[in-house]
């Protein structure tokens, strides 16, 4: 691992002494909060106002608020869940496998975006409610003992698997995530100067003293959760898929989703770190910690995944080609050329073609074109859930039932509650919690320095 | 806890010297009580001579209550208690239930390994712990020296003993 | 029928027939229940009051299970002896609407009616039904009726209104006044007798009955071909080929249910049985007969004299009789028409729904030169069901204008509206000083009388009917009036100084007309109760020989000729009847007006249906609005349709919307267009308009509510498998598809490969066959389903939203051109051809033994049944719409909203918002709250019933008497229900043979399983060419 950050640029630049990073992070923590702040917290706060009223109404008054018919049973319901689910698996991702690969450019970006994994799935999860007709029945989804006997849930339903899936990943990854906060809480609380915040940090810290002892647990329980983390990730979007994989709609019911699902939620996933990173980076000048480096990494990463779910749609046309069934064939024409072909072409040209300019290192290298490209991915990811969901389902075996979906103005505000939901939460992890792993960036920052130096 | 009261801290600034200073510091006899540092310092455990942690088993040992924990629930349920005709398939196919299996394994597995790790590491929210130097969470490492256990040298002899082998500073922090 | 086996004996004392029964036989029951509110102690107010109470409650106990509290829950203080709490009773009774008859039985349950099943013993409807009399039980708990007389539009007694009408009549009538009983078809000989009192008291008094849509043409054609001014009756089953001009025997026209059942009893196939009918269809819209035709040719309105003149020069050269002389007008298939009934003569049949008396003398002088006449066409015992003489009432208008006319009674029915003239009979009105109306709701006729005296609604009134001569029918009220009304018979009674009730006055008529006509019966007692019992009693027909054809063809032709041309340009226009809504005289029935019309699937409007080209030279789209001209009259604005099969240059329209006065659900619902129909110097009414129509597209659309919107079934055999006869004689088998799947030890059928193995069921499997070609497609199964399972109707919008609620549907294939072609490609077959062939296929929960939709239920609230059937636990339900979504038939609907009890739909959705329409709710069924998931249940209420009863009588259950309203609904008997473990059971002797044959499952590739059989649609033509 010495050998290849050796041929690396260094991770951390600007000659960054230990002491530097404490004051460096801490300090945003420990100030006042800005007026960019307040400005962006309050549009978010506005945001998730409009979203809970629409969301109150589609409660109230019933899904039918939505644009659902009997023929298309799910749309954007299911789209956004998918989504979110899908950007959900970046942070988990960089902090498990590349911790088990020894990637050391990963710690600059892991705490945020294991942040943005766990805030995720929270809107994901908060779709799992809305789209129940009953969702004050919600609970017996679960396999609780319940006044009507012996009455359980169906485990051969791939929706029960989801609740088991989505469950697991977020309390896992919030552990995980919470585990890692807690040497960098213990530093703030350590240089806290008020009451307050010494309560609050102490409290959060856990008492840690960074005793060699508790570190040398501690790395052994990263690492092992790393490794239970990481077929956790990969499982999550392989059993969403079978919601769709073991159906037998024409287009859902396909071999090749599970990989095809977890390349692209890496791919969501590493674009929406990437806008989100980018932003902070700016606000909080970090500069010296998120490099051109880790940009660059990660552009290299939606490359790959990009081309693999370009791969996997063309995968999909062969198949239903090759397998000679006439509704299955029907099914991929109507994608590309039936009602519905504008989606479909959206996200081929968001998903396929824009991320290969990032070949380019011109493109991979400049801030504002990753930015762009990085929320560019994220619509076409969009589209694609869509396709795979509205297409599939207005046109399946019997003619008769075809039907059209048309959003209504509460399918986009539920939508937009959850990116109010989203933010909201991300503004304060930002302004409240080290959004950088403190103590992980001064584990390496000995070796980048002296990089520097013998160059 | 009562024994240990007063302590002789030495502060080191950098890690490498650290870990060459607990060699030489054992290497004269002296028994180092323990060595706090900002993060997590490769090699720190085997020049102290800590032994290997046992966590791992303990995570064995709970993923396996959690897979059993889950494949008795599915075959009871909708096997035993309740058994329903569900599209046509067996009460409890095995294929149906391996998702949730291994949900449970990780779930159960990673929660017991925590719950462990802070027990016997004694963490718990509102913990009132006993801070050496404050330092020691933002860029210093401190290597803390029990005088009473070490009593037959004297202070001065194992301040010299921390001086020389690369301390920054030496403090003497008692308890009471 | 399962109803057959049910005893419908009034309780002991009707066997014995005691003398206190016989008292109390017109009343609900005879003991008095001391309930009582109004201080009125006569047992009558208090057993409606109770009885009314009694309805509340029930439904309101049903609605429980939606959370809703149980309001008015009344026990009973001493139980009536024929009624037993959740045990239903069936009466036999007699659907009558103008001419439209039916006989029925009546389901009630705690003394409300709930649902309308047919009667088997009917010698005419043979236990079939139809849409509307379906629906027609929910007419009688519409809140918009009148709930007692009105004088001057201000509420009255009837004791008032009484002395008002004698005074005012015995005024006329003492000044030798005049007196008009107007009313649509009259087919009840007892009415006709009240109206013969009536007349006898007043002189004046003449009856003038007309009809809405009217075969008037068809009896002034008799009256000049065999001097007899009758309709005459058909038998459609004798007919080996059948050739139609415009006629929708299937649909619309003069008695739909009983050709119905007489039609698919030549269409039915099966080991012994290969051969079947030939129809011909030449019609200008596509009608619902037209789609089931074998051959069906599209012609102008403007042709059809000049094709049926060709017809009969055709047969007349194969006769060697002298031709008429017409212009010559070559239509598709004609002759191959003319040769196949010269081939079957004597068992052929010629109709036609032309309103143009000489085209009917030319028919009749079709099948006189067929010698039909005795054999499928009996004039000697016709059929009452059409009497209306447009004449008289074109006469009536002219004398009323005249100021003639003194006073005029419309009984139950409504000429202002729905008379080309009405406008003109509104003016003339206001020169008569007297006018009633019987109308049991404030219509638009209604609304310009001086008195209304309004009428039952036939559940509550006792009459009898005589549809065909020698068929009479009973009808026995099944719930005591729920308003302040009075049967129009009485009134007439009352009005002539008899005070004898109608019930009485019924009783009298059949014991000295109708008991004599018997010998079974020595005691008329018997006889009586035997026939309220059976609810029909017919007497063998007369033989006598059929009168010779007179006809003057030679005028005939002439008036043709003058009439028609052989090809023209200009653009025509044709009024017509639709299944549901008819002439519109049930138009506030929710129900029927969102029951999807069998050929357009357009619910809740009507519209300007156009064939493709014309639409396209109209430069309008679907939905897109088209304002059609017809000169001297209003323009009419509604949206375009563009209907396959239509005829190029015509457009048709559907009669009986556009109500003004009828109710909430109905007003102004599409647009009249009565007033369109062209009314010639001797008042024949004719519907096609061919002179003076200019369309014009104007700005704005307004979609139409279908409930299908594709229109062909893309090639996909798996779902849609037919044949032509001669190859079915070949090969039984022919037209089914046989799915395989490539394995590693080479194809497999579907069936063969599965991972487990399956479910036994070993005491019951209930089972479904449905036979593509006996159904035609009538939909009265839809209403059937939707009155037994309290399925709630959504609105336009929601039908819009694609949200309509029906558990069943009948699906409408329309065939594409692309079909014959091996290498069309998905665009050209969704294409529909230009005149399609049609195929129904009614689709409902296939009950599949692997269903997808219960796999994927997160909390088991969709399980199967260990007699193999596919349960829905409503209440366990949290609406993922997973199972929906997964269901590859699509027949699982959604409570997108709370239906019930909400605002937003208590218009509409008249059976669950408002505590009198909730008393049509039937008790056995949950109404479904919002945000679960519902679909067809197989009726389940109705299999545990049945369990039940024979788990009593400690046997299994006998094969008919478990139904599903579905098939008991049907006129064809193309839907067969039963348990395939009982090798006594009509479906298992079916499938046993057909599953070798003709029957196959819906897409069985996915192999789901279905219980669901569906038999192969087979057509009697030739091969099609490409």
């Amino acid at each position: 691992m010495q050998v290849t950050s050796a041929i690396r640029e260094p991770l951390v630049t600007g000659g960054k002494s230990v002491n530097d990073v404490t004051n460096d992070i801490c300090r945003r923590v420990e100030e006042k909060p800005t007026k960019l702040w307040f400005i962006a917290f309050g549009i978010s706060l506005i945001t998730l106002a409009f979203g809970t009223y629409c969301l109150y109404r589609t409660w109230w008054d019933g899904i039918g608020m939505w644009g659902l018919n009997k023929t298309v049973g799910w749309a954007w319901d299911i789209t956004n869940f998918v989504w979110w689910v899908g950007i959900g698996h970046a942070g988990t991702l960089i902090s498990a496998i590349l911790l088990l690969f020894r990637q050391k450019w990963r710690t600059s970006i892991n705490r945020a975006a294991e942040a943005m994994t766990i805030f995720a799935v929270l809107c994901a999860a908060s779709f799992v409610l809305m789209h129940m007709g009953r969702p004050w029945v919600a609970h017996w989804a679960l396999p609780l003992p319940n006044n009507y006997g012996d009455l359980w849930v169906n485990f051969k339903s791939p929706l029960v698997w989801d609740v088991f899936a989505i469950s697991t990943y977020l309390s896992v990854s919030l552990v995980f995530w919470y585990l890692g906060l807690v040497p960098d809480f213990a530093t703030i609380r350590d240089r806290a100067t008020n009451k307050f915040s010494k309560f609050f940090y102490g409290t959060l810290s856990l008492g840690w003293i960074g005793s060699a002892k508790h570190w040398q647990r501690y790395e052994s329980v990263s690492l092992i959760l790393a490794g239970l983390s990481t077929p956790l990730v990969l499982s999550v979007h392989t059993i969403v898929s079978m919601d769709f994989a073991t159906s037998v709609i024409p287009g859902w019911h396909t071999t090749i989703f599970p990989p095809y699902f977890v390349a692209g939620a890496i791919f969501s996933g590493f674009a929406m770190v990437l806008t989100l990173m980018l932003v902070v980076r700016k606000v909080y000048k970090l500069e010296n910690y998120i490099t051109i480096e880790h940009i660059e990494m990660m552009n290299i990463i939606i490359i790959v995944t990009g081309s693999i779910v370009g791969i996997a749609y063309i995968t999909e046309f062969f198949i239903a080609w090759y397998s000679g069934v006439e509704y299955e064939q029907y099914a991929f024409i109507n994608r590309m050329t039936g009602p519905y072909y504008w989606a479909y072409w959206s996200m081929m040209t968001c998903n396929v073609l824009s991320p290969q300019l990032l070949w380019i290192k011109k493109i991979r290298t400049s801030i504002v074109a990753t930015f762009i490209l990085s929320i560019v991915v994220n619509i076409g990811m969009w589209f694609e859930r869509f396709v795979i969901i509205v297409t599939s389902l207005h046109r399946d075996y019997l003619p008769s039932s075809w039907a059209m979906f048309f959003p209504s103005f509460y399918d986009i505000g539920d939508y937009i509650f959850s990116f109010g939901l989203f933010f909201t939460l991300f503004f304060l992890f930002a302004k409240y919690f080290p959004v950088i792993n403190m103590a992980e960036i001064k584990a390496i920052i000995k070796s980048s320095s002296s990089q520097k130096g013998k160059k | 806890m009562e024994k240990e009261k007063s302590f002789l801290l030495g502060v080191f600034e950098d890690e490498d010297v650290l870990l060459h200073s607990i060699k030489d510091v054992r290497s004269t006899g002296v028994k180092i009580h323990e060595v706090f540092s900002p993060f997590p310092v490769h090699g720190l455990d085997e020049a102290l001579g800590y032994k290997r942690s046992r966590l791992p088993i303990a995570a064995f040992l709970f993923g396996m209550m959690g897979t059993s924990l889950a494949l008795f629930m599915m075959y009871w349920m909708n096997g035993y208690d309740w058994p329903m005709i569900i599209g046509g398939k067996p009460y409890s196919p095995l294929p149906t239930f391996i998702p949730i299996t291994f949900e449970a394994t990780v779930l159960i597995s990673s929660f017991g390994m925590v719950t462990t790790f802070l027990l016997v590491c004694n963490l718990k929210p509102y913990g009132k712990p006993r801070i050496f130097d404050i330092r020691s969470t933002d860029d210093k490492h401190v290597m803390t020296v029990d005088l009473v256990v070490n009593n037959k040298r004297s202070v001065e002899e194992l301040s010299k003993i921390l001086k020389d082998s690369g301390a920054s500073e030496i403090i003497r922090k008692d308890f009471n | 029928m399962s109803d057959n086996n049910k005893k419908y004996w009034k309780g002991l004392e009707q066997l014995s027939n005691d003398t206190e029964f016989i008292k109390n036989a017109d009343r609900e029951f005879s003991e008095f229940l001391p309930i009582d509110e109004s201080g009125n102690t006569s047992g009558e107010t208090g057993r409606r009051d109770f009885l009314k109470f009694m309805g509340f409650g029930i439904a309101a106990a049903s609605l429980a299970a939606c959370e809703a509290p149980v309001k008015k829950a009344i026990p009973y203080l001493n139980k009536p002896e024929e009624i037993d709490p959740s045990v239903a009773n069936f009466y036999a009774s007699t659907y009558t609407d103008g001419g439209e008859y039916c006989s029925i039985l009546v389901k009630t349950r705690e003394g409300r009616p709930i649902k309308i099943e047919g009667n088997a013993l009917s010698g005419i409807t043979k236990g079939g039904t139809s849409a509307r009399v379906q629906a027609s039980v929910l007419s009688l708990y519409d809140k918009e009726r009148l709930q007692g007389p009105l004088a001057n539009k201000n509420k009255t007694s009837w004791d008032a209104l009484d002395q008002k009408i004698l005074a005012e009549l015995q005024n006329i009538s003492s000044r030798g006044g005049q007196i008009r009983i107007v009313s649509n078809t009259i087919i009840s000989p007892s009415t006709k007798n009240a109206i013969a009192a009536f007349a006898s008291k007043y002189p004046g008094t003449q009856l003038v009955q007309y009809d809405p849509n009217s075969s008037y043409a068809l009896i002034e054609a008799n009256r000049l071909s065999f001097g007899s001014a009758v309709v005459p009756s058909f038998d459609f089953g004798k007919a080996n080929t059948v050739v139609s001009f415009g006629a929708d025997f299937l649909g619309t026209w003069i008695s739909e249910i009983e050709y119905n059942k007489q039609y698919s009893k030549t269409r039915k196939l099966g080991p012994n049985k290969k051969e079947m009918s030939r129809h011909y269809h030449f019609e200008s819209i596509l009608s619902l007969t037209g789609s089931n035709a074998d051959y069906r040719t599209p012609i102008k309105p403007s042709q059809e004299g000049l094709v049926v003149a060709q017809l009969y020069n055709l047969l007349s050269a194969k006769a060697g009789r002298t031709s008429i002389s017409t212009a010559k007008t070559e239509v598709k298939y004609l002759t191959e028409a003319a040769n196949d009934l010269w081939n079957s003569r004597g068992k052929s049949l010629v109709v036609s729904g032309s309103k143009d008396v000489s085209v009917q003398i030319l028919i009749n002088a079709i099948n006189d030169l067929l010698g039909n006449y005795g054999s499928t066409i009996d004039i000697t015992n016709p059929s009452f069901q059409k009497q209306g003489s447009d004449l008289a009432m074109f006469n009536l208008i002219k004398e009323a204008s005249a100021g003639q006319v003194n006073a005029v009674i419309f009984y139950n029915c409504n000429p202002v509206y729905d008379h080309p003239k009405g406008k003109d009979l509104e003016a003339s009105l206001s020169k008569v000083s007297l006018k009633i109306s019987t109308s049991p709701r404030l219509d638009e006729t209604a609304n310009i009388v001086n008195y209304v005296a309004p009428d039952h609604h036939y559940l509550e009134s006792w009459n009898d009917a005589e549809p065909k001569r020698g068929f009479y029918s009973l009808g026995q009220p099944a719930i005591s009036p729920l308003f302040k009304t009075r049967q129009t018979q009485e009134s007439l009674l009352r009005w002539s100084g008899n005070a004898e009730s109608y019930y009485d006055f019924v009783r009298n008529f059949w014991k000295t007309n109708l008991f004599p006509k018997q010998s079974t019966h020595t005691d008329f007692d018997i006889f009586w109760d035997r026939s309220l019992h059976d609810g029909v009693f017919e007497v063998p027909s007369v033989a006598g020989t059929q009168p010779s054809f007179g006809g003057d063809l030679a005028y005939a032709a002439n008036s043709i000729n003058k009439n028609y041309k052989p090809a023209s340009p200009e653009i025509e226009l044709v009024l017509y009847e639709k299944v549901g809504i008819g002439t519109g005289s049930q138009a506030n029935n929710p129900w029927l007006q969102e029951f999807p019309d069998p050929i357009s699937k357009a619910t809740w409007d009507n519209y300007f249906a156009v064939s493709k080209s014309l639409s396209d030279k109209l430069d309008v789209k679907q939905g897109d609005l088209l304002k059609v001209t017809v000169k001297g009259k209003e323009p009419v604005t509604l949206p375009v349709l563009v209907q396959p099969g239509a005829q190029k240059e015509t457009i048709s329209v559907a009669i009986g919307y556009g109500r003004t006065s009828a109710g909430k659900v109905a007003n102004n619902v599409g647009a009249n267009v009565y007033p369109w129909a062209v009314v010639d110097s001797n008042g024949t009414i004719s519907f096609n308009i061919t002179e003076g129509i200019s369309a014009e597209k104007v700005s704005g659309s307004r979609p139409l509510a279908q409930t299908q919107t594709h229109e062909t079934f893309m090639g996909r055999e798996s779902i849609i498998q037919e044949t032509i006869l001669s190859k079915y004689k070949q090969n039984p088998q022919s037209g089914r598809y046989f799915p395989q799947i490539s394995t590693s030890e080479g194809k497999k059928r579907p069936e063969d490969l599965t991972m487990w193995n399956v479910h036994k069921y070993n005491n019951h499997h209930w089972m479904m066959a449905i036979d593509l070609n006996s159904c035609t497609g009538c939909s009265a199964c839809v209403i059937s389903c939707q009155a037994e399972n309290n399925i709630p109707v959504v609105g336009r919008e929601e039908v819009l939203r694609r949200r309509e609620m029906h558990w069943l549907r009948i699906d409408r294939y329309y065939s594409s051109d692309a079909d014959l072609k091996d290498d069309a490609t998905f665009k050209e077959l969704e294409i529909a051809s230009e005149n399609p062939q049609i195929v129904f296929q009614p689709m409902l929960c296939q009950q599949c033994n692997n269903a997808p939709c219960e796999t994927v239920c997160p909390v088991n609230a969709t399980t199967h049944s260990t007699e193999g059937l596919n349960q829905m636990a409503y209440n366990r339900c949290i609406g993922t719409r997973y199972c929906a979504n997964n269901c590859p038939y699509k027949v699982r609907r959604f409570n997108w909203f709370k239906y019930h009890d909400n605002k937003q739909f208590s218009d509409v959705n008249i059976s669950m918002n408002d505590q009198l329409g909730k008393m049509v709710l039937n008790p056995d069924v949950t109404v479904r709250s919002r945000g679960v998931m519902e679909k067809c249940s197989f009726c389940v209420q109705r299999i545990q019933e049945g369990k039940l009863t024979a788990k009593k009588e400690g046997r299994r259950p006998i094969d008919g008497e478990i139904v599903t309203a579905c098939a008991s609904a049907c006129p064809s008997d193309a839907i067969v229900f039963g348990d395939i473990n009982d090798p006594e059971s009509a479906v298992f002797k079916l499938l046993e043979t057909e599953v070798a044959e003709r029957a196959y499952n819906v897409i069985g590739e996915i192999n789901t399983r279905p219980n669901i059989y569906y038999l192969t649609k087979i057509r009697n033509k030739e091969e099609a060419k490409a």
